[in-house]
This record gives structure tokens, C-alpha cells and sequence, in this order.
């Protein structure tokens, strides 16, 4: 399984702050994201999003990056902290 | 030898007197101390040039990655300049007006070293850890997400 977070605003669009996706026939963050957005259109538009950016095992990555079972990938919008 | 650097992600207030001490306590070596503190402001800068009064600011962070991305920042630091000791801390939860929210020190043998340092690690958190602000009025309303700026981005460049 891989573990999907969700942060901020995003959190706030999708209702939701995360889930376990099944690992089987998603090879990268992209195909991850494209699963993801066939939950509904507030998932599709919220995961469009250009300025989206994503973290795997907790390092800002980049979304053709490749995963596998047991990783953790976050989405959230540009941070704000400070 | 390698700099000494604590980073903590925190919802409890921070004394930024006792912080200098901690950076100060038995260091003979570093003459010079650089410090930043950020503070909550009450208002919110509106486009049209008005403020938009805010009564809580709530900071939403990545736990785990919060904590590894700032001491990553840090260390990036410390191969840059020669620092001695390095501080970080990041509040999270409700804060008010006037609270303080980041803390960020730096000890080198020399100023601007210190200053430098201080000033990487606050442009790179500002684009590189997970944190979010949302801004909270006096009303009953949601509240509002603080929208990342450009020229925070555009600060990195400088780097």
C-alpha cells in the first residue's frame, strides 16, 4: 500500500487528509495523482492544480518520480511558514 | 568542526532571551551572534493596499518532514559559512498577535557569516518547509489560506 497524505488547502478541497492507495499498476507520483483525481471532480480539479507540489517519504520531490509499495507521498500547495 | 544544530517544530511559545543564552552558554569561540525572530502581525496586507484585520493566524505543518526539511536547511547552512551553533524553531496550532512564530539563530566567528546564515535559512524555509498559514478574522468566518508569493521564490535566487 502506499501512503497518501494531504495538507492545508488541499485537505480542506478534497475533505479529506489522507488514505492508503494499493501500489499495484501505479509506478509514479503522476500515475498516482491521475488514480486520485477519478474520485470525484473536486478531486480532479484540486489535483490539476500547476502549483501542487509533493513530497515522497517526506523529501520534496517532483511528480514523474517512480514509487512503490510502502512509500509515503504527500500533496499540498505552495508553503507559507515563516 | 561540525556545527551543533537543534531544530524544533513546536506548539509552545519560545523565549527568544533564553534562546541567545543557549547559543552563548560556554561558546568563547564565536564572536558573533545573528538572530531572527517572526512575529504574528494582527493584519493582513489586502491588494487593494487596505489591512484585512486578522485575530488568529493557524499554522498547519507535515510532522516528520517538518522537522528533517528544517534541519536539512540548516546543514546546508553550516557547509556554506563556518557556524558554531545553529537554532531553529517553528511554532505550530493558533497563535495570536504580537506571538512569536519562527526563531532562527547563528553563531560564526565572524558577522557576516552569522547574518548570512540567518538569512539563507529563513528565504529557504519560506519555500522549502512544510508549513502553511491560514489567517483568521475577528468574524465566524473559515478563515483564508495565505497564498506563497513570488519573491519568496525569487528570494532563492540570491543563493
Amino acid at each position: 500500500m502506499i501512503k497518501v497524505l494531504f495538507f492545508a488547502s488541499l485537505r480542506e478541497q478534497l475533505g479529506c487528509d489522507g488514505l492508503e492507495a494499493e501500489a499495484a499498476g501505479i509506478a509514479s507520483i503522476e500515475e498516482l495523482r491521475g488514480k486520485l483525481a477519478q474520485k470525484g471532480s473536486n478531486w480532479q480539479s484540486a489535483l490539476a492544480n500547476e502549483l501542487l507540489q509533493v513530497a515522497l517519504n517526506q523529501q520534496l520531490s517532483n511528480m514523474d518520480a517512480a514509487i512503490k509499495d510502502g512509500d509515503e507521498v504527500a500533496f499540498f500547495p505552495p508553503v507559507t511558514g515563516g | 568542526m561540525a556545527a551543533e544544530i537543534s531544530i524544533s517544530v513546536q506548539a509552545a511559545g519560545f523565549d527568544p532571551g533564553a534562546e541567545y543564552q543557549h547559543l552563548r552558554s560556554g561558546n568563547y569561540v564565536d564572536g558573533a551572534t545573528a538572530m531572527f525572530v517572526g512575529n504574528v502581525r494582527d493584519f493582513s496586507p489586502a491588494e487593494s493596499g487596505e489591512k484585512n484585520p486578522v485575530a488568529v493566524l493557524e499554522l498547519e505543518h507535515y510532522p516528520g518532514m517538518a522537522e528533517s526539511a528544517l534541519t536539512d536547511i540548516a546543514r546546508q547552512a553550516a557547509a556554506r559559512w563556518p557556524l558554531g551553533r545553529v537554532r531553529v524553531i517553528h511554532r505550530f496550532g493558533p497563535l495570536t498577535a504580537g506571538e512569536e512564530i519562527v526563531f532562527v539563530g547563528a553563531t560564526s566567528t565572524h558577522r557576516q557569516s552569522a547574518m548570512d546564515a540567518c538569512a539563507f535559512i529563513m528565504d529557504f524555509l519560506k519555500s522549502r518547509a512544510p508549513f502553511w498559514k491560514k489567517e483568521i478574522g475577528e468574524g465566524a468566518e473559515a478563515g483564508s489560506w495565505v497564498q506563497a508569493r513570488h519573491s519568496d521564490e525569487d528570494a532563492l535566487k540570491k543563493w
